[in-house]
């Protein structure tokens, strides 16, 4: 039998898995890494480094940015230097004590040792500002979004260099969402031009220093963006929605980037949900995409599922869809 | 090239900043308000279509409609008080427990952009609020409720039948990613609309503008 490591391989490079890689089995997260907060615990708000403020009102599934008057960061995109900080990315070593200690008790023959960054560069640009004035500024006012765009990347850079430093990470778990369930949220061309050349970058930089494989989450509709993802250096997409063609995006572009996911969340991810659900969603999935460059999975940005019990269900469906089509 | 044709590319175009001056030209080159009002309401119709076909995306919508705003705005002094180019009036939310808003304010926008008078109710608005919003303003013609979480339709249902069982005859349209034409027509709304895009020409077929 494979280990962990060596099944993804052999999924992600079209040879001989013995299995389904079954979500996120690959990847040893290593959450303690020291980072400004961009979630709060349910009922809670704060304000972190940049001075944006999340909130995870009762009774809602998820912290969200507060954009309100009173407290978006960035008003005006044309004086972003007057309102955009980057807080310090120069965390004393004590905060990095436990990752490190995490990181090391990895055994990585069978498992990527996996640094974990949220937001993405996107991501920020509408945390800081609200997302209509985020995406309308792309267009309109493209000068000051490409320095503002530039500084983040600086800011990601930092903070990558510690990452390298403290953790070596053989695999790098990177969020930002592009797109809605029916379309990226930019036209290519757009995204091209703004989103492409921060990430190759990024990316670039945590290969250059050891970083094998890179998994970028954006649970959403994105095949419009798929190019620029393998010239970007992703590895992985996670979050691949079934709004996607994905049998089709697999023929075209398997062997220069894999598929994560396949079974969408808000379709078995509920409180009235059943084992039998997600295995007829799972089944669906894995006969559908097949063995080479997908790795089932729910489309949510991390191992959990919003309702309890459902992320191990689909765990286990993948298994049996394994043993059913693996033989 | 027309004033009038000059109005239209701009708002298609999204040019905010060009829009308002354009629109002052047009009015002093003689043409109607009316016919200028009408001109961007068809750009928006061409955008929104652009929009459902995937030609364009939620900037190019929103930078539209920003234009769209800008130009209505030079007009409204010159058609104060002429009141015959509203659809009326429409209520609009993102139903309870759930707290995404861009595709509410895209529907908003393109509503507004249609000729709709908008009430904009925000975010995790209670069934009962749309009925109140309903009975406190003038000439409301139609509903819109907004739910974009899987776990949220039971309060869309609710939303929609809140307002069915206290307003009879009173139009509801609904909209969002779960949402489809089986379910809208489950819950008893009376249209449905896929995307921001559509969801204009759908509201003026359910009222029958």
């Amino acid at each position: 039998m494979l280990t962990k490591r060596q099944n993804l391989l052999e999924t992600i490079k079209g040879g001989e898995p013995d299995r389904f890689v079954n979500q996120y089995e690959f990847l040893e997260l290593i959450r303690e890494a020291p980072k400004e907060p961009f979630m709060t615990q349910k009922g809670s708000e704060i304000k972190n480094g940049w001075g944006i403020t999340i909130r995870w009102p009762e009774g809602q599934i998820g912290s969200f940015p507060v954009h309100d008057d009173n407290h978006k960061v960035l008003k005006d995109i044309t004086e972003w230097r007057k309102y955009v900080r980057a807080p310090a990315v120069n965390y004393p070593a004590e905060r990095w004590t436990e990752a490190i200690a995490h990181a090391n008790a990895v055994d990585r023959d069978e498992k990527y040792v996996t640094a974990f960054v949220t937001p993405g560069i996107f991501e920020l640009t509408h945390y800081l500002m609200g997302m209509e004035d985020a995406l309308m500024s792309y267009y309109e006012e493209p000068e000051a979004m490409h320095e503002l765009i530039d500084y983040l990347t600086e800011y990601e850079l930092q903070y990558a260099k510690q990452i390298i430093e403290n953790l070596h990470p053989d695999a790098l778990f990177h969020h930002d969402d592009w797109g809605s369930q029916i379309s990226s949220f930019m036209s290519p061309e757009t995204f091209e031009e703004f989103i492409l050349p921060a990430y190759k970058k990024i990316y670039g930089f945590y290969k250059e220093n050891g970083v094998e494989i890179i998994v970028h989450h954006s649970d959403s509709y994105g095949a419009n963006l798929v190019p620029y993802m393998i010239d970007m250096g992703i590895d992985i997409w996670q979050g691949v929605m079934n709004t996607n063609n994905i049998p089709e995006l697999i023929k075209e572009y398997g062997g220069k980037i894999s598929f994560m996911g396949g079974i969408h969340s808000g379709e078995v991810d509920f409180p009235e949900w059943t084992p039998e659900i997600v295995m007829e969603h799972v089944e669906k999935a894995c006969n559908e995409c097949g063995k080479s460059y997908f790795i089932p999975n729910l489309s949510q940005g991390g191992p959990i599922s919003s309702f309890p019990g459902v992320y191990e269900a689909a765990s286990e469906a993948i298994d049996m869809m394994s043993k059913k089509l693996f033989k | 090239m027309s004033k009038i044709e000059e109005v239209k590319v701009l708002v298609e175009t999204g040019k905010s900043k060009k829009v308002a001056a354009a629109v002052q030209e047009a009015l002093d080159a003689g043409d109607k308000a009316q016919d200028i009002l009408d001109a961007m309401i068809a750009s928006m119709g061409v955008v929104g279509d652009k929009f459902s076909s995937g030609e364009i995306f939620v900037p190019e919508m929103l930078i539209a409609a920003k234009a769209m705003s800008k130009g209505v705005e030079v007009l409204k002094p010159v058609m104060a008080g002429d009141g015959s180019s509203s659809l009326g009036t429409c209520i609009m939310g993102t139903i309870a427990g759930d707290l995404h808003d861009i595709g509410k304010n895209l529907v908003v926008m393109m509503l507004e952009s249609a000729g709709f008078d908008m009430v904009d109710l925000g975010v995790d608005v209670p069934a009962e609020r749309f009925v109140e919003a309903a009975k406190e303003n003038n000439n409301v013609v139609l509903v819109a409720c907004s739910g974009l979480l899987t776990t949220t339709m039971p309060a869309l249902k609710e939303a929609v039948q809140t307002v069915k069982a206290a307003l009879p005859d009173m139009k509801v349209i609904v909209g969002g990613a779960p949402v489809t034409q089986e379910y809208a027509d489950e819950i008893g709304a009376d249209g449905y609309a896929p995307d921001a895009g559509s969801s204009a020409s759908k509201a003026k077929v359910i009222i029958g503008a």
